[in-house]
């Protein structure tokens, strides 16, 4: 597959797509957390404002030259992995910039954005944010440990890297997806999903209840608007990469609603019913239950 | 020609002679023993000319006019030639250097000394066993009062210690004479020998006391306490000579012996030769005392000899070169060291660090640690290398184990002292200023390596001394006076210049590793502009390093292979040891380095089944069941290089404590030498089973547990430059993994680690180099904040920290990439797992290293910091290009090696069409990557800028602080123990096991060493005891066997 010209605006349909659905997702969520503890939430319409605001605000400081980029490397990283990765199975409109690269190039593009994201937060000079960087780093080493070995297994499993082939392979019926024929990968892959998506019990990372603590401490206004964009960009592009490696993929927007909403549900169910672990607690948790996962995993292919 | 009775009769006559003058006329007596020793010494160096260029055969001496064995007869052939030579020449040398101790003690000290010169010659001429006795006890005599020369009060003591167990051994001598003569009828040693199939059966006991008493003479382990006592308590240049040419002379009345005794008795002579190499250098391992160290090396070294002496039977017409190496070397370097310690005014190791005003004695004392141990260009290195194949042909695997394990703690403990001389505290006594003395000194170093080229000349391969690298670095010696600017720009071109030459002939294969070697190392060296004044010794030692690295490439048989790896091993210690803190790494290095050598001279030798030249593309045809051996001693040699775990240890400290410019140097080229080994085993070996076991699967697992633990111990680390060295453990230990993978796409891989690991690690030690240049501190939570200060560090360091993480665009993804291809196709699963576990655990140290260093709060003391110098600046920004030329066209390097590796494993190619790069399993576009991520990157930057164009800079505390206020930069920079809970976690995988086991391997060693060296009470009577035991064991094992 080459380059042409069309992918730009069709990248940027399903930029504008993902965007606005994330938008809506990520408050709905919020506000399904908030019922189950008896709250009333916030409005489902409340990120639009938020951003709308924190994009609006015109004063602002900036610590430094990697402080000022640093949400650009981490909006880059949300928008870059969404694009790498065919939205729709079938599609060649929403089959996005996948021909630069496959399944490996979205798996290393993941940490483009937190990389740039510390480096900024490092900058600002505060402790927290550092304190926040280093309980990160420490948990992504074994909380994305199950889904590298998860994703080894299916490549093994379907003898290709790409994931255009692999989501391919899964289709005809519901049992040809990897979460049937291959369970323990998915099982695998599913507890990492968890680490990664900054709700409990692994996110002492952010700490989003506390007082400011984690990477975004000193980010505000616009700074704070692209991390907010990226916040929803980042989580859907991710579990399209979920859905297509082990649930099917989806042929239409629809179907990908629906499944992005029920992977992405699954983080929150569990994020209401367990409690907030250590790093050094969360560090242990996936080597002890999740890692023997993976590595059963890739034994058994 | 003279006849060579007048080296005996000339000595003697000016022996006689000096009792003659008067005892004021000490000059006069003086220039006569000269003259006469001048004389002895011109024979036999004529002799010796005229024997070896064929001129004259071998002379028989008849004296009495009556043939023996009526009467005692001498020859002189070309070995006796040249050990008359070098007793002569010693005892002429020694003369110059005694002459202050001569001049006062008289003619009659010199009629001494010429007699035991005589004396000795008459050892080596004679072919009478009872005038071997007779010169033995005019030895003895001559020796005793010799040791008097000296002015400490226990050479007294040592003297009598001496002519107890000197009277113990003759007597048993003369004994073992009487009782030879009666079974044989003759005292000729040639009719003896002719007769010796009688002697053995009846009269075996007189020919092992005959042979016994000429062993003790030899001074060997561990009946040697009072010899001990006399090296420690002589005069040095006694010392020199009982070493030099007493020890040559009693090795050359063995080996007239032993033509009696035949094989059988060979074997005794070996087990005692090799019992006392390794006895007497685990000794010398405990000892502080340079005279006394030098006493225990002597007698190791002798007992080398003895070993190779008793080995002539497999060495064949070898005998005479290796033996020849062996002795020569020992000879000259240890009469070189008793000379030189002659100079030095104290008496402990450390002591000798005064040498360190003085480069030629410096450089005197480097050449002579490198006699004794054997490197390359030396004599023994050559001898060496043709003993070890001769035993390992024959099988002698435990005589060939503890030779080398003899060898290694010899390196150890001399390499110890020569640290203690470059790095100890100068000492307050200065070295002696006598000119004569030191002129004897240089003559040794002059004989030294005149006997390398001749070495180099006489033996079957390409005299390692006219390599033009070797000797381009040779030649820096001779330019030391130069400023270090100009001989830095002369290296940079002479590394280029060898690269445009070489060029044409390099496979692609060697092209990577020369470009990198040559090219890379020019570039480090660009980092060299930046010192001034002369850099003594900096640039011998780097161009040794470079010299060795480039023959290892080229090098087509073991020979220039083992040769080139020796060269780089001792290039890079010297450069190592340079460093302000670096004397313990340094030796650790060189031990572990040198260990690793020793294992991969033992897997050369036994694949080569004796024969010295043999090709490296041979060892694929080296069969079962040796095939697995040599497979495995060579990668575990190669694998100390490349510091695989738990052969680690010495590389933290070592790269670490290296100066700035000698970091990237050891670590972003030095390290590629092992792979470059283990490249060529592979590719000749391919996979080999031990036991059913596959070894490429074991070294798939060592290099997973190298790049885990390595890395997980760099993100512990509070020094830049150690995490930085930690994390080539774990570099390497994927390219390792990536080789012992043995498939197309894992050499690729290999490869690419050894491009990157290059490009990325040499300038990542020069950013920190640089930043801790400028804030004089390698703690990273002392820094912060420097980002503004050393904005060009800081972006290498960026670059740097992203291609290694293996994170997009950079060409860290490409080595990850070809990484899932080749897991893909790989028979082993498992290790993979720790792989996996390794690779996130990078950003652990990789975000902290930039981080503590530029981000977070500047210190108030670096707030003048200024950037780091333009020379250590220049190279990096060559490199930030080049990794972004690397990561847009990985094809430039690496297409032309995939289809060379095609040749070996044509599996699995990757095609190389347009932009896109594709296996057979996924695909990669380097440069729509870089595009796309650039005009996204760019795209939400404009848009920052748009909607946030007047963002105000704000100060350093300017920040929110929770109703507190931060109190000072130390107290708000986060850095120090930087990832707590993930050590609460998992710090235990970072215990210092290995470190440990080693402490404890080198601390039962010294404490052996410590604890059984107490036998030597200095007690005479205990010694005699020593010796009588001594023969008492050896008849009992002889006849028991």
């Amino acid at each position: 597959m080459q380059f042409e010209w069309i992918m730009v605006p069709y990248s940027l349909l399903t930029l504008f797509i993902v965007v606005n659905y994330g938008l809506l997702l990520t408050a709905l969520m919020q506000k399904i957390g908030a019922r189950v503890g008896r709250r009333h939430g916030i409005p489902i319409w409340q990120n639009y404002v938020d951003l709308i605001k924190n994009y609006g605000i015109r004063s602002s400081i900036t610590h430094g030259v990697m402080f000022y980029l640093g949400p650009v490397f981490r909006l880059t990283g949300g928008v870059g992995l969404l694009l790498f990765v065919p939205t729709l199975y079938g599609s060649e409109m929403f089959s996005n910039l996948s021909f630069a690269g496959d399944l490996i190039l979205a798996l290393y593009f993941i940490f483009f954005g937190s990389l740039g994201m510390a480096l900024g937060a490092g900058e600002s000079g505060h402790p927290h944010s550092a304190i926040g960087v280093s309980r990160g780093l420490s948990q992504v080493t074994t909380a994305e440990l199950p889904f590298a070995l998860a994703v080894f297994a299916i490549a093994l499993q379907y003898q290709t890297l790409s994931v255009t082939e692999i989501v391919a392979a899964q289709q005809g019926s519901v049992w040809n997806w990897t979460l049937f024929t291959n369970p323990l990968a998915v099982a695998a892959a599913m507890l990492s999903f968890l680490g990664s998506m900054m709700r409990p019990p692994f996110d002492v990372v952010l700490a989003p209840q506390e007082i400011p603590i984690g990477p975004p401490t000193e980010y505000h206004s616009s700074y704070l608007a692209l991390m907010q964009t990226n916040r929803v960009i980042f989580p859907i592009a991710k579990i399209v990469v979920y859905m297509n490696l082990f649930f099917g993929g989806a042929a239409t927007w629809p179907v990908f609603f629906l499944k992005v909403f029920l992977i992405y549900f699954f983080s929150l169910f569990v994020g209401v019913v367990f409690p907030r672990f250590r790093v050094e607690q969360s560090v242990r948790w996936f080597l002890v239950w999740a890692l023997p996962l993976g590595i059963a995993a890739i034994l058994v292919v | 020609m003279v006849s060579p009775i007048f080296i005996i009769a000339g000595s003697l006559g000016g022996a006689f002679l000096l009792g003659l003058l008067r005892d004021p006329w000490r000059g006069a007596s003086y220039v006569i023993s000269l003259l006469v020793l001048t004389f002895t010494t011109w024979l036999a160096g004529s002799w010796l000319w005229a024997l070896s260029s064929g001129a004259v055969t071998p002379v028989e001496i008849l004296t009495a006019g009556t043939q023996p064995p009526f009467a005692v007869n001498l020859r002189l052939g070309i070995a006796e030639a040249a050990m008359v030579l070098l007793i002569n020449l010693t005892g002429l040398l020694s003369a110059l250097y005694l002459k202050d101790t001569l001049f006062k003690q008289g003619r009659r000290a010199m009629a001494v000394l010429l007699i035991f010169s005589m004396a000795l010659s008459g050892i080596v001429m004679t072919r009478d066993l009872f005038n071997l006795f007779v010169f033995f006890e005019l030895t003895v005599i001559s020796t005793g009062g010799l040791i008097l020369l000296s002015r400490d009060p226990r050479a007294l003591a040592a003297g009598f210690k001496y002519l107890v167990a000197s009277q113990v051994v003759s007597i048993l001598m003369l004994v073992g004479i009487i009782f030879a003569y009666h079974a044989t009828g003759s005292l000729n040693l040639d009719d003896m020998a002719a007769a010796s199939a009688a002697l053995l059966r009846g009269g075996a006991l007189a020919f092992f006391l005959v042979f016994i008493a000429v062993v003790a003479e030899l001074k060997v382990f561990p009946a040697n306490g009072w010899a001990l006592d006399i090296y420690e308590s002589a005069h040095p240049a006694f010392s020199a000579l009982v070493s030099a040419a007493a020890g040559s002379a009693s090795l050359v009345a063995i080996d007239k012996l032993l033509q009696i005794g035949g094989p059988a008795w060979m074997d005794v002579a070996s087990i005692i030769g090799i019992v006392s190499f390794v006895g007497a250098n685990l000794f010398a391992l405990a000892q502080r005392v340079d005279r006394r160290l030098l006493g225990y090396s002597s007698v190791a070294q002798i007992g080398l000899i003895l070993f190779v002496v008793g080995q002539q039977d497999i060495l064949g017409e070898r005998y005479l070169f290796v033996a020849g190496g062996v002795l020569l070397a020992h000879a000259v370097g240890k009469a070189g060291l008793f000379w030189l310690s002659g100079l030095v005014a104290g008496r402990d190791l450390t002591a000798w660090s005064a040498l360190r005003g003085n480069p030629l004695l410096l450089f005197a004392f480097a050449s002579f640690l490198a006699l004794l141990i054997g490197l390359p260009p030396f004599p023994g290195f050559y001898a060496k290398w043709e003993l070890v194949h001769a035993i390992a042909a024959h099988d002698h695997l435990l005589e060939l184990a503890l030779l080398l394990f003899g060898a290694l703690v010899e390196a150890g403990y001399l390499y110890r002292w020569f640290g203690y001389a470059i790095k100890r505290e100068i000492d307050h006594e200065p070295i002696a200023p006598s000119l004569y003395k030191r002129a004897v000194v240089c003559v040794a170093v002059l004989a030294g390596w005149l006997l390398a080229y001749v070495w180099g000349e006489l033996s079957p391969h390409d005299n390692l001394l006219h390599a033009v690298p070797v000797l381009f670095a040779l030649a820096f010696l001779a330019l030391e006076w130069l400023p270090a600017r100009v001989k830095n720009a002369l290296a940079i071109a002479g590394l280029l210049g060898w690269f445009a030459f070489s060029y044409p002939a390099y496979d692609p294969l060697q092209l990577i590793f020369a470009l990198i070697v040559l090219a890379g190392g020019a570039l480090i060296l660009l980092a060299s502009f930046h010192s001034d004044g002369r850099r003594l010794g900096f640039y011998p030692s780097a161009m040794l390093m470079y010299a060795g690295l480039a023959m290892l490439i080229v090098a087509e048989d073991s020979f220039n292979f083992f040769a080139a790896w020796e060269s780089l091993t001792i290039g890079s210690y010297f450069l190592i040891l340079r460093g302000r803190q670096s004397e313990p790494h340094a030796l650790s290095y060189l031990v572990f380095s040198l260990g690793g050598a020793f294992l991969i001279l033992a897997g050369f030798a036994l694949a080569a089944q004796g024969n010295v030249q043999f090709l490296l593309v041979s060892l694929a045809e080296v069969a079962e069941p040796l095939a697995p051996w040599v497979f495995a001693l060579l990668a575990v040699g190669f694998m100390t290089k490349t510091a695989a775990i738990g052969l680690h240890i010495w590389l933290p400290g070592a790269h670490a404590e290296a100066e700035t410019d000698v970091s990237p140097m050891v670590s972003g080229i030095l390290l590629k030498a092992g792979l470059f080994g283990l490249f060529m085993l592979l590719m000749t070996m391919g996979r080999q089973e031990l036991y059913g076991v596959d070894l490429a699967h074991v070294m798939m697992w060592i290099g997973a547990l190298s790049a885990l633990l390595g890395n997980l111990m760099a993100a512990f680390q509070e020094d830049a430059k150690r995490l930085l060295a930690y994390s080539s453990i774990g570099q390497m230990g994927y390219a390792l993994f990536g080789l012992a993978m043995m498939n197309h796409l894992g050499w690729l891989m290999a490869l690419m680690f050894v491009i990157n690991h290059y490009i990325y690690k040499s300038m990542l030690f020069l950013s920190v180099g640089g930043v801790a240049k400028r804030t004089g501190t390698r703690a990273m939570y002392q820094m912060g904040g420097l980002i503004t200060l050393m904005p060009l560090s800081f972006i290498a360091v960026l670059i740097g920290i992203i291609a290694m993480s293996g994170v997009p665009p950079l060409s860290g993804f490409g080595g990850r990439w070809i990484f899932y291809n080749a897991i893909m196709t790989s028979e082993y699963r498992l290790p993979m797992i720790l792989i996996f576990v390794s690779g996130p655990i990078a950003f652990l140290y990789l975000f902290r290293l930039i981080h503590s260093i530029f981000l977070g709060q500047l210190k108030d003391e670096h707030r003048r910091v200024k950037e780091a110098p333009f020379w250590l600046v220049l190279p990096q920004m060559i490199y930030v290009v080049c990794l972004l030329v690397f990561a847009l066209a990985p094809g430039l390097a690496l297409r032309r090696v995939d289809a060379y590796i095609s040749n070996f494993l044509p599996q699995g190619a990757l095609s190389w069409e347009g932009l896109t790069i594709t296996s057979e399993f996924g695909y990669w576009s380097p440069v729509s990557i870089m595009l796309i991520v650039g005009v996204i990157f760019v795209v939400i930057f404009a848009w920052l800028l748009f909607v946030n164009r007047r963002a105000q800079k704000v100060k350093q505390f300017n920040i929110v602080f929770a109703a507190e206020r931060p109190y000072r930069p130390e107290t708000t920079h986060y850095a120090w123990n930087f990832y707590a809970p993930y050590k609460k976690a998992l710090g235990f995988l970072a215990w210092p096991v290995f470190e440990r086991f080693w402490a404890a391997v080198t601390d039962l060693l010294h404490t052996l060493a410590e604890l059984l060296r107490r036998i030597y009470t200095g007690n005479g009577q205990v010694y005699a005891i020593h010796l009588l035991a001594f023969v008492v064991v050896v008849y009992l094992l002889k006849e028991g066997l």
